[in-house]
């Protein structure tokens, strides 16, 4: 568990590329820079493509981690 | 990524499913998306063939399985739909190649309302292939 508090929370599970980083895209537009969101995913995929789109986007991945095939990042906004 | 362009010459469902993933994914990024349908895939770009796609060849069988699995990848089962979502991030234009769209038999008539319309080759290789920061052909 993280104790980083997300203003809001996206849940992929399920979902397979592109789907992950098609809906963290529309649920970043609804945040404000400085606000957290928090991405559940089951794509392994994510775990590559969410560090790399934080890092395009000016995007900050402040956590991740990994437990039984559910992944969580928090990412704040830029 | 800035742009992208990507020209689709195979047609048949699961052909599709690749080029339309990889420009919706770039859509949603905000990456200026270009599609130019050629050859049979240019049928897609009607509602009939969009909706007729189906798997061709050795693989024609797993049809009803691979939409399933599709859809529970999150994404719309048909083709159509797709193009449809892929429309509705703001960034994706779809092209039909003029050559192909005589050969195959589309018009202004029955080209999709998502698509920007009917295109020489030689307008998007210049004007949008070479100029995309990356370009793809399926």
């Amino acid at each position: 568990m993280s104790d980083i508090k997300a203003n809001s929370k996206l849940d992929t599970s399920g979902k397979c590329c592109p789907m992950p980083i098609v809906e963290t895209n529309v649920a970043m537009k609804k945040i404000s820079s400085g606000e957290i969101l928090q991405i559940t995913a089951t794509d392994p995929g994510t775990l590559t493509d969410i560090p790399s789109w934080c890092e395009r986007s000016g995007h900050t991945l402040m956590n991740s981690m990994e437990s039984d095939g559910v992944i969580q990042f928090y990412v704040k906004k830029g | 990524m800035k742009s992208l362009a990507i020209v689709v010459r195979q047609d048949g469902y699961d052909n599709l499913l690749t080029p339309l993933a990889f420009g919706y994914l770039q859509g949603a990024e905000g990456t200026q998306v270009d599609l130019l349908f050629v050859n049979w895939a240019v049928k897609a770009l009607t509602e009939e063939g969009a909706k007729g796609q189906v798997i061709q060849g050795e693989h024609a069988d797993q049809d009803a399985w691979v939409r399933k699995q599709v859809e529970k990848a999150g994404l719309p089962s048909d083709i159509y739909g797709l193009i449809q979502a892929l429309k509705s991030t703001g960034n994706v234009n779809f092209y039909a190649c003029s050559l192909a769209a005589t050969i195959f038999g589309v018009n202004e008539d029955n080209l999709i309302p998502e698509a920007s319309g009917i295109v020489g080759a030689s307008w998007f290789l210049n004007e949008k292939a070479a100029i995309a920061e990356h370009c793809q052909y399926f």
